[in-house]
């Protein structure tokens, strides 16, 4: 992901920046290694090798031998735990679900999001700070803690909301088979809106103010500087959160695991990565395994691409 | 839980999903585990000082076993409480290799770890075989897997009964039901005097809960003949359970809409809007301190009964297990032992965490034989006693149990939603059971 956001900022920054070639050899190596190992060392330990461990896993299957509690070993079995991933219908049922999530989610956000970052850059809005701090403040609330007091105001029988409502008669049910998927819609964008908001705030803030005065003087009102020029000069910043959403979707965990608690409409499968969990709960590991690596590659292709349709278009 | 940021920031989508996983997966060795009888091949007892890991989950736990320490100086025990993630735990330390010597497992978890070869047997150990016949006999069989071995000493149970709001019953004229259909009689009547009122909820994601009710009618899920697993899930008892249920969430005569022991459903009941609690004997102190200001409007009495079998069901419990690699078998019996049936330590853990005894001499502890002020002074412990005696004692667990719990749950929730029926979730559960121990290579079959 350093990769995007490298990416991202130099075509902000320096369009057409060619790197300086090093000069190899001498003190200058140490250095560069020194500053390296604390990044690559753990990179190393705590990323590559488990995801290397876990592609091994996945490739593995479980054999056993000798009675009702015989002893387990596990061979390579080539793509088998693949094939079941494939098979698996549950699983492709949380990937359409959170596909339908995100395709409503993640615009509606960011869309806001965008809003926000504009209404803070423009010179009309008092209390600038206030509202920069209260926005970005659910993102201080970890995800969990947001999802349990969420649901509290989904609850029918703890809810004020739905008292209220059901005090001017609609018929309000947060967690019903059709809702709870919005209702876990709703408390990412509580969370994330905020977050979003604070990254294009800050491509705003770095743009300079000649522009604005230039475009005053041509006549442009508040409106056209906002839609003609600033969130052109902000895309970059709007893709860079878009891939971070779609990630984020596909890794929905928190939430739908907090609101499982109090709704039973949502099962143990209800996104990939709960799946994932269920199943390695269930002690098949090489399985979890398998659908893990095939998350990862569904999100990769999806950022990535999203990554290349983007710049395409927008000359980047 | 999901962090959308911070696995960005250190290195990506591929692998920050792969990775949450892999550290599971990390703990999983390749290598097939090693045969449990060789480590427990003898039962001797160490010269010297012994110290013996227990985890456990137990509320006040640690009292019990300071009594023990201070009355036993050369075998002491360690405590360590894994109530956060219990069986993530216990597996980590499986597969890293340094399980305790003894942890508590519940009945139902039992097979699955098995499997896992994670217990020591401890029946080398001529005072294990001794206790037998000192715990409630469907405990000790699902211990000892029908006397094939030592793995663990019961420790609590949880023979199921019925809580009445007797205020309700009394106000709406009901009688005490004492079937299943005059229990549905009885929530007919309560829904037709008021509709505001239920007679209970049914919570879809409580497999627990529902195993429990099947086990009262004997509708066995796992069997094992002719070198296979029988899968039998979906059978004509079950059926008839989830039938029951169907009929009563049809009629809209129980509430779906609640989930067990949360919040929403200690409200419901504060409320008043629930007339029964159909709960294990380890539920009379979450009423109890849930619900304080319906001191001395609850009653308990049997569970409702199928016609005229008098069998009852068991909802939880837990027993304490001898850990594979134990090399203290001797001296973990003895404190084992003592444990779950002396009867001032089973005193200590009725009263501090709750637990309701397998040992039979724990069933007549003077605590037990008391009324217990919330309820009235009823003796309450009587019902569960007689509850206890009457759970079918041949009833067993499967290996991959958990993984058929959570197929029941969804099926179930699916059911309550308004896709399919309650039997329909039977059927789902059975075909995830059959599903789950395929890939895992465990012989299985369809035995119904």
């Amino acid at each position: 992901m350093t990769d995007i956001a490298t990416s991202a900022t130099r075509v902000a920054a320096v369009p057409g920046g060619r790197r300086r070639r090093l000069n190899g050899g001498g003190p200058r190596a140490g250095t560069i290694a020194a500053f390296l190992t604390p990044f690559f060392l753990p990179f190393f330990l705590f990323h590559l090798v488990p995801v290397a461990y876990a592609f091994w896993q996945s490739l593995l299957v479980v054999r056993r031998e000798g009675g009702q509690y015989g002893t387990s070993y596990t061979t390579f079995g080539g793509f088998e735990q693949y094939l079941l991933v494939v098979q698996n219908t549950e699983f492709w049922g949380s990937i359409g679900r959170i596909g339908l999530f995100g395709v409503v989610q993640v615009p509606v956000m960011l869309f806001v999001a965008l809003i926000m970052a504009l209404l803070l850059d423009s010179p009309l809005l008092k209390l600038k700070s206030f509202f920069r701090i209260t926005a970005f403040m659910p993102y201080a609330v970890p995800g969990v803690i947001a999802a349990i007091m969420w649901s509290f105001l989904y609850s029918p029988q703890l809810s004020p909301v739905v008292d209220l409502l059901n005090g001017i008669g609609v018929e309000a049910d947060f967690l019903g088979p059709n809702a709870v998927l919005w209702s876990a819609a709703n408390v990412s964008t509580w969370l994330w809106t905020g977050y979003n908001m604070l990254i294009m705030f800050s491509s705003l803030q770095a743009i300079p103010q000649e522009l604005y005065e230039a475009a005053r003087i041509d006549g442009a009102s508040n409106w056209a500087i906002a839609w003609r020029i600033k969130v052109p000069i902000i895309a970059p910043s709007v893709i860079l959160t878009t891939v971070f959403s779609i990630i984020g979707t596909l890794q929905l965990y928190g939430e739908p695991a907090v609101l499982r608690q109090i709704s039973s409409n949502i099962s143990s499968t209800y996104t990939p990565n709960m799946l994932a969990y269920a199943v390695a709960s269930g002690n098949n590991y090489q399985q979890a395994a398998a659908i893990s690596v095939v998350i990862a590659v569904i999100t990769f292709v999806l950022s990535f691409g999203f990554m290349r349709l983007t710049s395409k278009r927008a000359g980047l | 839980m999901s962090n959308r940021v911070t696995s960005i920031r250190l290195a990506g989508a591929v692998v920050a999903t792969a990775v949450g996983i892999s550290v599971l997966a990390a703990c999983s060795s390749p290598a097939p585990s090693g045969d449990t009888s060789a480590a427990a091949a003898a039962c001797e007892p160490a010269k010297g000082k012994v110290t013996l890991q227990y985890w456990n989950t137990v509320p006040g736990m640690d009292k019990v076993v300071d009594l023990w320490n201070s009355k036993n100086p050369n075998i002491q025990v360690e405590i360590k409480n894994i109530s956060n993630d219990m069986y993530g735990t216990i597996g980590n330390a499986l597969k890293a290799g340094n399980a305790p010597e003894l942890s508590q497992i519940g009945y139902d978890q039992l097979p699955s770890l098995r499997l896992q070869s994670a217990f020591a047997d401890a029946s080398v150990c001529p005072d294990a075989l001794a206790v037998k016949s000192k715990f409630v006999p469907w405990a000790w069989s699902q211990t000892s897997f029908g006397d094939t071995g030592v793995f663990a000493f019961p420790q609590d149970t949880g023979p199921m009964a019925l809580y009445v709001r007797k205020d309700l019953f009394e106000k709406h004229g009901l009688e005490i039901p004492k079937t299943w259909d005059e229990y549905a009689a009885d929530a007919q009547k309560l829904h037709d005097a008021d509709s505001d009122l239920s007679m209970t909820f049914f919570d879809p994601n409580n497999a627990e809960f529902f195993n429990g009710l099947l086990w009262q009618n004997s509708a066995k899920m796992y069997d094992y003949s002719g070198d296979k697993w029988q899968v039998t899930v979906d059978n004509d008892k079950s059926r008839q359970v989830a039938d029951f249920w169907q009929k009563l969430i049809d009629a809209k005569l129980v509430r779906t809409d609640l989930a067990h022991a949360t919040t929403p459903m200690y409200a419901a009941y504060q409320k008043n809007q629930i007339a029964t609690y159909i709960g294990a004997a380890w539920g009379y102190s979450m009423l109890r301190d849930n619900l304080p200001d319906q001191k001395g409007k609850w009653t308990i009495v049997p569970l409702p009964t199928w016609g005229t079998s008098t069998a009852s069901g068991n909802w939880g419990g837990s027993t304490v297990a001898f850990m594979k690699g134990n090399t203290h078998l001797y001296e973990s019996v003895k404190f084992n032992t003592w444990l779950n049936t002396d009867p001032e330590a089973l005193a200590m853990e009725n009263e501090l965490g709750g637990l309701y005894p397998a040992s039979l001499d724990g069933l007549a502890l003077p605590a037990l034989k008391k009324g217990v002020p919330y309820y009235d002074d009823q003796k309450i412990f009587d019902v569960f006693a007689e509850s206890s005696k009457n759970i079918d004692r041949t009833w067993s667990w499967g290996p991959t149990q958990k993984t058929t719990n959570l197929a029941l749950q969804d099926a179930l929730a699916k059911a309550v939603g308004g896709e399919g029926k309650l039997t329909d979730a039977l059927a789902a559960a059975q075909e995830m059971a059959l599903k789950s121990m395929q890939e895992q290579a465990i012989p299985a079959a369809a035995g119904n």
